[in-house]
């Protein structure tokens, strides 16, 4: 089985030893190794063979298990992955939006005075203005002035608690 | 197609998990595999055990055997099988001589002797460290270069050659008595 690789023995001793030591070096090798070819190793038994065949069938099989629940775990954990991203890159856009949505919200509270309710607001001030000349234009004849004083007051609170209601 | 087209053949299905190609494999390095194992060991269960661990341990890793030998790849895996049944049959023997359980060593001196029988090779390479065996037999069973044999060492070539020489010179001395 020695020399197989087709080594030139006695070149490679000689890298090390003179040549006349490389050439008795590479003798003492082949003559050892003739022993070895002379008395070869017992084989292993048929029965043996068959149970290393099969005993790699199930190795393979088992590989081919293992590598496909790997395949199918890193699948999942990629799907975990793009998941986690996904969910991230939405929270993160929501944080965005979140003060625009403020902004819209303490809009739309401007928002409720609408025209309707500016031109109730507007026909109270001015009746309570009509009211207040009135007042004044009656100072010296009327003797109600008292009573219509504490009316326009209370008007005017009214029309103070409707404005902060909206 | 040539052999060693062959072989690569039966390599990459071997690496595609192809349990026809597992099994040419097995019966292409069988042989040499269970000789390795046989002439360093001395008995022929254990060969048998380390040959069956071997090549299941060949379907676990053929994946990491890259480029280079397959030879050189499939010898140092058995090299490192070998060592680790060594170290294995260390820790046991500490146990023993611990618990003071001589019977299981003697039981195991008696098989070894039996195989001893069977040729005066066996008997003389007993006398070699265990070193030096190996590296012959690494030699002889597999085939690799003196080169790949100090790269599987991590040795220099000169210190493989040196110590090839010096062994197989004793083995021969041993075997002309």
């Amino acid at each position: 089985m020695s020399n197989q690789n087709e080594e030139n023995l006695k070149d490679l001793f000689e890298k090390f030893l003179d040549p006349g030591d490389a050439e008795k070096a590479a003798e003492d090798i082949y003559k050892a190794e003739q022993y070895l070819r002379e008395n070869p190793a017992p084989g292993p038994a048929d029965t043996l063979i068959a149970g290393i065949k099969a005993g790699v069938s199930q190795a393979v099989l088992h590989r081919r298990k293992v590598n496909l629940y790997r395949k199918l775990a890193y699948q999942m954990v990629a799907a975990a992955a793009a998941i986690i991203v996904l969910v991230s890159v939405t929270a993160r856009l929501t944080e965005k939006n979140t003060p625009e949505k403020l902004i819209t919200a303490s809009t739309s509270s401007k928002m409720i005075w609408n025209d309707t309710d500016l031109t109730t607001l507007t026909t109270e001030i001015e009746q309570a203005e009509d009211d207040m000349l009135a007042l004044h234009t009656d100072q010296n004849g009327n003797g109600h002035k008292d009573t219509e004083l504490t009316e326009l007051e209370i008007n005017i609170t009214e029309i103070k608690n409707n404005f902060w209601k909206g | 197609m040539s052999k060693s087209d062959d072989l690569a053949r039966i390599i990459i299905g071997c690496k595609n998990g192809d349990s026809e190609c597992f099994s040419q494999l097995v019966d292409v390095y069988a042989g040499r595999c269970y000789g390795y194992f046989y002439r360093l060991t001395g008995n022929k269960e254990i060969s048998d055990d380390l040959l069956s661990e071997l090549f299941v341990k060949m379907v676990e890793k053929i994946g990491s055997q890259k480029g280079g030998s397959f030879e050189g790849w499939l010898f140092k895996t058995a090299s490192n099988i070998f060592y680790d049944y060594l170290r294995d049959k260390q820790r046991q023997k500490k146990l023993f001589e611990i618990k003071g359980n001589q019977s299981e060593l003697k039981s195991t001196k008696t098989e070894r002797l039996e195989d001893e029988k069977i040729d005066k090779l066996q008997v003389q390479l007993k006398k070699l460290d265990m070193d030096t065996k190996e590296l012959i037999m690494l030699r002889f069973y597999s085939g690799l270069s003196f080169k790949e044999m100090a790269d599987m060492r991590s040795e220099p070539i000169g210190t493989t050659l040196s110590k090839l020489h010096r062994g197989l010179k004793k083995l021969r001395e041993l075997m002309e008595q």
